[in-house]
């Protein structure tokens, strides 16, 4: 009594068989693949090749990616748009954001008043999860996780990130060809 | 012209050696000498940029790139590999048998680059030498490679190199029956055993003897990939099982020496298949082109290109057929060799001697005119070519029928049978489960 019921071949599959139809398609296959890759290089649709040239050719990353992250500055001043509110540092989960805010005596309508301006901004990639909820709570856009995604470092020293660092983003080496 | 003075420095080399050797030295030894390194040197090359390419063509067949950091394209990767492995610790086993370490990567990589002594590249200069028994010499020097894997698997004083090595010579012999057995076919066609005389009586006939022997050339093939210990055969170094098989142990540049070796092999095989089937050197319309033209030169280059394009197409369908099929199990590869390709070679004896015969006894019947001479090869005329090539085309046909004959218990490698034998419904009546004692 056999396990497993065999149905007896058709007629059909036995010529399938004689001849090495599948065979003879394995090999079509393969072969398929072969010129498509030297016919059509970078093409992806079904039979070019996929590989990404990584150091010399940048990948496109998703739109919702969250990468590195930048402390926006006004296109025209150079001012930075941070208000030192402290919302990003109360937002976010992991507690990796120190916003140190300085008192600065400005004059508003011919009144001395004192206000609190952004002196230096800690932020720690090592312990960020890149949930962007501190991009949420930024009342000016300032705070914002860029597409940015070459993070490593040869120390744990070099994940927190200042606010120069944030500000001008980090210096990565670029690869020609 | 231009030959006359692609000439010139040759003969200027000649001349300045004249000077220094007597003439016996410089035609035996010496020019001899310079065609063996520039063999040697050019099938090392060719060696290293076979990685290369096989690398290429498996990343091309699966959607990738392959290699492209070094140089244009990594057409540098060879050398960066060779480099890599020549300064990478040459490490021995601590209870390996030394010297049989030492020796056996050397025997490997000397029995697969001697054949190439034998094989013709091209007509006259193009030959190193032509041994009148070529093709006995490339079976008996190719099967002491064996002798290299048994002895790397021994010495290694490893399970997985021991058990490699056990299965590659099982293979290799195996496969070496159906191989030797094949290439008869094509001799009775060519009447010489010289690799030369074959190709010579295929241009005579002006006729690739695939056409003759698509049978033996499908045998020679496919036992020739069994003998490189290639995909689909490679179960002596299957990754998955034996981690690298009889060259587990092996490190840096003796590795690379069995890695050199087996794609000598593969050159040698393709070569070989060329010579036998696909016409060698020679191809329609080079010789009426330029040698009758009187370039003698272009001649022998041309016939070199082509039989480099022929090896070449060869060594493709290594790659493709090693990266389309999957790797067989070790008794579907021993009922292949035994049930499958060595009664196939065995019919395609019979019926190429009927097909001799059946040609000699057509000659003069009823007017007709099937051999020219057989002095050199059997030379056929154009019905005798019908003839032969219809005989050679229902012999695959003929072959496929007594195979199926042969095989049709045995047609799923028996396990639909072991499969009926397991009986549970035996177990399941609370009988005992052991075998039933047969008595008389």
């Amino acid at each position: 009594m056999p396990l497993v019921a065999v149905s007896k071949p058709t007629f059909a599959q036995k010529l399938k068989r004689f001849f090495m139809a599948d065979l003879l398609k394995g090999l079509g296959l393969t072969l398929r693949f072969n010129l498509g890759a030297l016919t059509s290089k970078d093409s992806v649709a079904g039979k070019g090749i996929y590989t990404e040239q990584y150091p010399s050719v940048r990948p496109d990353v998703a739109p919702r990616f969250h990468g590195a992250p930048r402390l926006n500055m006004d296109p025209e001043t150079h001012d930075t748009l941070c208000i030192a509110c402290n919302l990003c540092a109360l937002a976010c989960p992991e507690d990796c954001i120190d916003v140190i805010p300085m008192d600065v005596e400005v004059v508003v309508a011919g009144k001395p008043r004192r206000k609190k301006v952004l002196d230096e901004f800690i932020f720690d990639t090592s312990r960020c999860m890149f949930c962007a909820l501190c991009q949420e709570a930024c009342p000016t856009y300032c705070l914002e996780l860029t597409q940015d995604f070459e993070l490593a470092t040869y120390s744990r020293a070099g994940f927190v990130w200042n606010r120069e660092m944030l500000e001008q983003g980090r210096e990565t080496v670029k690869y020609e060809s | 012209m231009i030959e006359a003075a692609l000439l010139a420095p040759l003969n200027f080399v000649d001349s300045l050696l004249l000077k220094f050797f007597s003439e016996q030295t410089v035609n035996y030894v010496i020019w001899p000498f310079i065609q063996v390194s520039a063999v040697v040197t050019i099938t090392a090359g060719w060696v290293a940029y076979a990685t290369y390419l096989e690398r290429k063509i498996s990343a091309f067949m699966q959607a990738r790139l392959g290699p492209m950091r070094v140089g244009p394209w990594g057409l540098l990767q060879p050398i960066a590999d060779g480099l890599k492995l020549l300064v990478k610790e040459d490490f021995i086993p601590e209870s390996a048998d030394r010297w049989v370490f030492f020796l056996a990567p050397y025997i490997a990589v000397v029995a697969a680059f001697i054949v190439m002594a034998v094989v013709p590249f091209g007509p006259d200069w193009a030959v190193i030498t032509d041994v009148n028994i070529g093709i006995l010499f490339v079976l008996a020097v190719s099967s002491v490679g064996v002798l290299a894997l048994i002895l790397a698997g021994w010495a290694s004083n490893s399970k997985y190199a021991l058990l490699g090595a056990l299965r590659s010579s099982a293979q290799m012999v195996s496969y070496e029956v159906s191989m030797g057995l094949a290439i008869i076919g094509a001799l009775m066609f060519a009447r010489t055993l010289s690799l030369s005389g074959i190709v010579a009586a295929q241009q005579t006939d002006s006729i690739f003897f695939l056409l003759y022997q698509p049978v033996g050339f499908v045998i020679f093939l496919i036992s020739g990939i069994a003998e490189n210990n290639r995909a689909p055969f490679d179960l002596p170094e299957a990754e998955s099982e034996l981690v690298a098989g009889f060259h587990t142990e092996y490190s840096g540049f003796r590795w690379s020496l069995f890695f050199m070796a087996e794609y000598a092999a593969m050159v040698v095989v393709t070569a070989v298949a060329t010579t036998l089937y696909l016409g060698g050197w020679y191809f329609p319309f080079v010789y009426r082109l330029t040698e009758a033209k009187g370039f003698h030169n272009a001649y022998v280059v041309v016939s070199l290109i082509v039989f480099l394009a022929k090896a070449g197409l060869l060594l493709y369908l290594y790659f493709w057929l090693r990266w389309t099929l999957p790797r067989f199990r070790y008794d579907q590869l021993m009922d292949l060799g035994w049930k499958w390709l060595l009664p196939a070679a065995l019919v395609n004896i019979v019926v190429s001697a009927i097909a001799i015969v059946t040609l000699q006894g057509l000659d003069g019947w009823h007017g007709m005119h099937t051999i020219q001479s057989i002095t050199n090869g059997v030379d056929l005329t154009a019905t005798g070519k019908g003839i032969a090539i219809a005989i050679g085309i229902g012999n695959l046909f003929l072959t496929a029928g007594i195979l199926s004959l042969i095989n049709w218990r045995s047609r799923d490698f028996n396990l639909k049978k072991q499969r009926s034998k397991i009986r549970f419904a035996v177990l399941a009546k609370g009988k005992p489960a052991v075998a039933p004692v047969v008595s008389e």
